[in-house]
């Protein structure tokens, strides 16, 4: 542990009452954790673990395991605590002084029926506390701890600072929520963790690699379209404009800046100005996939968005997007006509747009002029299949060049090193790991990619993403033509034809570009399909490559920086060729196999490129049969591990790498090397950064660090003037002002109903659906001082009394279960089972209490409106009764006043009420723990399966995998028809008629 | 005579207590008239509604009781039509709440005449229209079942739907994916491969 670390635990155990602590994001969390675990001993009580994400588990056990390097120590790693274990047990669990991870929803509900003993808990630890409320269940625990136990600690973490300013006065309000004054912030910049991370730096080389024109232009139309959707919302004048940047619109984070504002008027909001909001989201994301997705993978991610986005985004009838779409395929291929002239894409059939494309004056000469019907530019009537040709282009990224490269680099020098150590004795870390570079990038799939790019090469993996994708419009292709009446044309083509469809209804022939665009692609796709099969790769790439190097061999410059310390060698400058075929032809100049001719900047004689080319076509296919990546270009590769930032796990201190290279910048890991570094001082390590130059990706980690840079002081001027409330024994008092409120509200009652048929000292009883224990609410009803009984409710998500049951819904949930139907099943059951069923519509105090402005009311009745649809269930249902509340705390005041001058419901009876009596016993669980009940909504909502069957069939089979597999009869055994049988069968199977 | 009947069937009967009140400038939709009822407003053979404005109860906080009791047993559906026109809506709206429930009353709430007025015409033009449009819909064309039945799991979304479909082919084909491949596919990131792959995976009973 570094010196800084025990400095904040041995300040956070200062205070009894426990303490929140926000670090920077990256440095070490699950140590600290891990820590206060060593110091915990199972005499004193158990120690709970509040709301850890399962990677935050691992990564807490693997820190613990490492803090207790010897292995003969009893270590007791915390456990899970399962949500289904008999309570009995569970007592047991709570009272053995172990460490235990638990959901803060099981452990309320725990609270709340004693099973656990207040007295057992020695401290509680919740991480994750910038998602924190006054209302949140991890409140409702702490008061519910703190009102048992006075004196347990509760100790808070995040390494979120940015969100922990996300809000009024939001740490201050954490804090006083679980009853904790103090607040512990340790950004990176805070003079002990500096001095213990700065100590003995990592050697750091900065590479910037160029993109491509094609990606420059993408990301210029996305950051422009993206502008042109925040001006657009700007002028709504309903946000903050001072927010709206174009920086902030690279985060995610940026969602919620909007959202928040927007959140009290969302209602209200025209259909417009939601759309914007989603379409930035989609901006954003297509910024990002753009320098993590290859060529062809992104290009097929926009073609799926467009399907999907279909004719309600904005964005994509913007100019800027049809740039993004052309320049998309453009880094994939080209449609040319036979005679060389590219066709000129007519935009005369759009209704809407008229669109010139730029590229009609721009002559493709160089391509081999096909034997074939004359074709016009304008390209009307002219047989698609032999008046087209496509051109390949199969640009590859420009990282995974620059990745091999460094690659050999290291490991020559790793070479040249070990030569002039020979004879030296071997220096004491050369440990099989540490051979290891580790490679990390943002994704699981872009690990397999470039693992795959480095053990072969990278046109092999671009041809065959390109090869997926033409096969894959194949396979659509053919099925459309055996059932035309089943596809059904998506309504909007977009951009990427140049054209947009008229939106008939009627099924339209696709119009002629595409349709000439259409067969070529599929051309192009048997062509490959017979081309593979023959194994014949090297006519095929010869005269394509040939074209490439024609149009594409641009000289790019890679320049390095060595920041501190430079060790980089030789040369600072490489020639680097975009043509990825010439690669080691023009890259290094210490190349054996580098040609004289092209080592000069690309201008070259077509002839001798091809040659060239079909030499080192060649030599690939060689090598790849032989299968060794070593003799792929004549230089070998260190050993290479590639990891996902996005699994979360803390792989640093297991493989101990020495040479590092971060391929998706991301400052969280930063961090964990930096501190990876400062824990092994001796180690060399060399770290390499792979930055695309002037790129959003640049842009968006040094945001990164600003942003939390400007969090943090932030914080420290809050702390500097936070106000906590103390009570005499120095402990806090939290947001309720009276410590046992349940008093008061007690006597409110007996005064207003002199003579009121409670008796003194029995409190207003409240059954409660333990899903609901997600939502605050119980929270706030045991605040007004209700007794809570959390059951399972097979009706309704509240009892109030024998009579009284109520279905809660927050304005979201109404919509969508209005849209899903499951809002009239959910009343039709209460209806039938209670006096007075109720549905309770709860707005949200930050949003608009209204559904909609008077302007969108609209002229008709339209049957999509939530008043008709309120209406109707008011017709069908004339007994339902409607309670509108404005919010939470007005809910509770409600649900008080409706239990006057009624009886206390009956637990027991509650949980029985609409019950199948088939499922025999239900047990006073949480169901989500004793169901996949995303499994089974899944299940219901397939075709065929109704309320009637779908148990039998969760009984038939063990999961939805095998219910895929089940055949027709044994369906129709199991659903009790053949219809219905048959219905979900060739649903199952059906083929996706998706994209073009 | 029969066809003044009928068309007082077809109309909304409007009490004289209504008069001037701006809602009826809203009702256009359906025709209305005024005539001699007990309630506010008469929407059919068996359902009424009673109009009220909260800044009117904050007034006469007695006045809905009274006019509820006015309409004894003689209607199935009597809607308290609350127009929301107060800032503090908190007290005055659980006020208006308790007694609409305690008396067998259903309470709709609207924000303006506008709203108020749409109420009372969907109320009359929907009087015998059967509940479809809020039951569970059967769309028929194959995507938007997709899209119902995929999106259900949480995280994802209708891009998802799509390149799920056109990678692996078939539901069953998605349903029977590894997690491998379900994370080679583009925009899918861990969380929702995880949530995928259990879902289809995990056995629909935890606990045997």
């Amino acid at each position: 542990m570094l010196p800084f670390q025990e400095q904040i635990i041995s300040d956070l155990l200062d205070d009894a009452n426990g303490g929140l602590v926000v670090v920077g994001s990256g440095l070490p969390l699950p140590s600290l954790v891990a820590s206060l675990l060593l110091l915990h001993h199972p005499s004193a009580g158990s120690l709970l673990l509040l709301s850890a994400p399962d990677s935050q588990k691992s990564a807490i056990s693997a820190a613990l395991r490492r803090a207790v390097p010897d292995p003969n120590t009893e270590l007791s790693l915390p456990s899970d605590l399962p949500g289904d274990l008999p309570s009995n047990q569970r007592t047991a669990l709570y009272t053995s002084g172990a460490a235990l991870f638990v959901t803060p929803r099981i452990l309320i509900a725990d609270l709340l029926t004693s099973r656990v003993p207040p007295s057992s808990i020695a401290s509680l630890v919740v991480l994750n506390a910038h998602r924190l409320s006054e209302t949140s269940t991890e409140a409702f625990i702490a008061r519910i701890l703190r009102s048992n136990s006075p004196s347990t600690p509760i100790h808070a973490f995040t390494d979120r600072p940015h969100s922990m300013v996300a809000g009024f006065a939001k740490a201050e309000r954490i804090m006083k929520s679980l009853f904790i004054r103090r607040l512990h912030i340790w950004p990176r910049f805070h003079v002990l963790v500096s001095n213990d991370l700065e100590r003995t730096p990592p050697e750091v080389v900065d590479i910037r690699v160029p993109m491509s024109s094609a990606m420059k232009g993408i990301q210029t139309a996305v950051l422009g379209a993206m502008d042109a959707c925040l001006k657009e919302l700007r002028k709504t004048n309903k946000v903050d404009v001072e927010d709206l940047t174009v920086e902030n619109g690279l985060f995610k984070s940026f969602d919620e800046i909007v959202r928040r504002q927007l959140d009290p008027i969302w209602h209200t909001l025209g259909k417009k100005t939601k759309q914007l909001v989603s379409d930035l989201k989609t901006l954003r994301k297509l910024l990002d996939y753009l320098v993590r997705y290859d060529a062809v993978t992104y290009l097929k991610y926009l073609d799926t968005l467009r399907v999907s986005e279909g004719v309600r985004s904005m964005w994509i009838f913007a100019d800027s997007s049809y740039r993004i779409f052309e320049l998309a395929k453009k880094r994939v291929y080209q449609v040319v006509g036979a005679d060389g002239v590219k066709i000129s894409i007519d935009c005369k059939s759009t209704p809407t747009k008229k669109r010139k494309t730029n590229d009609t004056s721009k002559k493709e000469t160089e391509i081999e002029t096909g034997t074939s019907s004359a074709t016009k530019a304008d390209g009307r009537k002219v047989d698609a299949n032999v008046g087209v040709v496509l051109d390949e282009i199969l640009e590859a990224a420009p990282k995974w060049k620059v990745l091999r490269e460094l690659l050999e680099e290291i490991e020559e020098e790793r070479r040249k090193d070990t030569q002039a150590n020979e004879g030296e004795a071997v220096v004491e870390d050369v440990g099989d790991l540490s051979e290891i570079v580790l490679v990390a990038c943002k994704d699981e799939r872009t690990c397999m990619q470039l693992e795959d790019c480095i053990s072969r090469s990278p046109h092999q993996v671009m041809r065959e993403e390109w090869q997926k994708y033409l096969l894959g419009k194949v396979e659509l292709h053919s099925l459309r033509k055996c059932n035309k009446k089943k596809s059904q044309e998506p309504k909007g083509f977009g951009v990427l034809d140049g054209m947009i469809a008229a939106g008939s209804s009627d099924h339209a022939e696709p119009n002629n570009i595409s349709k000439f665009e259409n067969d070529a692609l599929l051309a192009a796709a048997s062509a490959v399909s017979i081309s593979t099969k023959e194994d014949d790769v090297g006519d095929n790439s010869q005269s394509d490559s040939g074209r490439k190097g024609f149009q594409k061999a641009r000289g790019k410059r890679v320049s390095r920086k060595g920041t501190s310390k430079t060790q980089a060698p030789r040369g600072k400058r490489y020639q680097v060729d975009q043509n990825n075929k010439n690669e080691n032809a023009s890259s290094k100049s210490k190349d054996v196999q580098s040609a004289p001719e092209t080592t000069s900047t690309g201008i070259c004689q077509k002839n001798t490129l091809n040659d060239k080319c079909v030499n080192i076509d060649g030599d690939k296919v060689n090598t790849i049969e032989s299968d060794s990546a070593a003799l792929n270009h004549g230089k070998p590769l260190p050993p290479v591990q590639f990891y996902a930032l996005d699994s979360d796990q803390h792989i640093l201190d297991v493989l101990k790498p020495l040479v590092i290279i971060v391929y998706h910048p991301d400052m969280t890991f930063v961090r964990e090397i930096e501190v990876y570094k400062a824990e092994n001082p001796y180690k060399k390590l060399k770290v390499y950064f792979l930055f695309y130059e002037d790129s959003a990706e640049v842009q968006k980690f040094e945001a990164s660090i600003r942003r939390e840079n400007n969090a943090f002081e932030s914080l420290i001027r809050q702390k500097s003037l936070m106000m906590i409330p103390v009570d005499q024994n120095g402990r806090c008092i939290g947001p309720t002002t009276s410590s046992e409120p349940e008093s008061v509200i007690l006597q409110n009652s007996l005064t207003r109903k002199a003579g009121g048929r409670m008796s003194q000292g029995k409190k207003m009883q409240v059954i409660v659906d333990m899903r609901e224990f997600m939502s605050s609410l119980p929270n706030v009803l045991h605040l007004k001082g209700m007794h809570v009984i959390p059951v399972t409710l097979e009706v309704g998500d509240y009892v109030l009394s024998p009579m009284i049951c109520v279905e809660r819904k927050s304005i979201s949930d109404l919509f969508q279960s209005f849209a899903s139907g499951r809002l009239y099943h959910q009343v039709e059951t209460m209806t039938r089972y209670y006096k007075m069923p109720v549905l309770l519509i709860e707005f949200s105090q930050d949003k608009s209490f209204s559904f909609q402005s008077a302007g969108d009311i609209g002229d008709d009745v339209s049957p999509t409106n939530i008043i008709s649809k309120l209406s109707l269930l008011v017709l069908h249902f004339p007994r339902l009764r409607l309670v509108w509340s404005r919010n939470v705390h007005a809910t509770a005041e409600i649900f008080a006043s409706l239990k006057q001058n009624q009886d206390e419901p009956d637990e027991s009876k509650a949980i029985r009420v609409g019950v199948p009596s088939e499922d025999g016993i239900v047990e006073d669980d949480v169901r989500a723990e004793n169901y996949n009940t995303s499994a089974i909504e899944f299940l219901r909502r397939l075709p065929g399966v109704t309320d009637a069957n779908y148990r039998a069939l969760m009984d038939g089979c063990k999961n939805l995998a095998e219910l895929a597999l089940l055949p027709t009869e044994r369906l129709a055994e199991l659903m009790g028809g053949q219809k219905a049988a048959r219905v979900l069968k060739e649903f199952l199977d059906a083929k996706c008629p998706t994209l073009l | 005579s029969a066809s003044a009947s009928v068309q007082n069937r077809n109309a909304i009967l409007v009490s004289h207590r209504q008069k001037g009140n701006p809602l009826l400038n809203h009702i256009r939709n359906v025709r209305w008239m005024f005539a001699d009822v007990v309630c506010d407003y008469l929407l059919g053979q068996t359902s009424c509604a009673l109009y009220i404005s909260l800044r009117y109860h904050l007034l006469h906080p007695d006045y809905l009781y009274y006019r509820i009791r006015e309409l004894q047993k003689n209607f199935k559906l009597r809607v308290v039509l609350c127009h929301v026109d107060v800032e503090d809506v908190v007290k005055p709206l659980l006020e208006v709440t308790r007694t609409a429930m305690l008396h067998d009353c259903t309470l709709l709430c609207g924000w303006s005449f506008e709203e108020c007025g749409r109420y009372l015409e969907t109320l009359k033009v929907y009087e015998n229209k059967p509940s479809d449009n809020i039951r569970e819909q059967t769309h028929t064309d194959y995507l938007s079942r997709l899209n119902h039945a995929l999106t259900s799991i949480r995280h994802v979304n209708k891009t998802d739907v799509v390149t799920l479909g056109s990678t692996f082919g078939s539901l069953s084909g998605i349903m029977d994916a590894s997690m491998e491949d379900l994370a080679r596919c583009p925009g899918i990131g861990e969380r929702k491969v995880k949530r995928l792959y259990d879902t289809f995976h995990e056995p629909f009973r935890r606990v045997s």
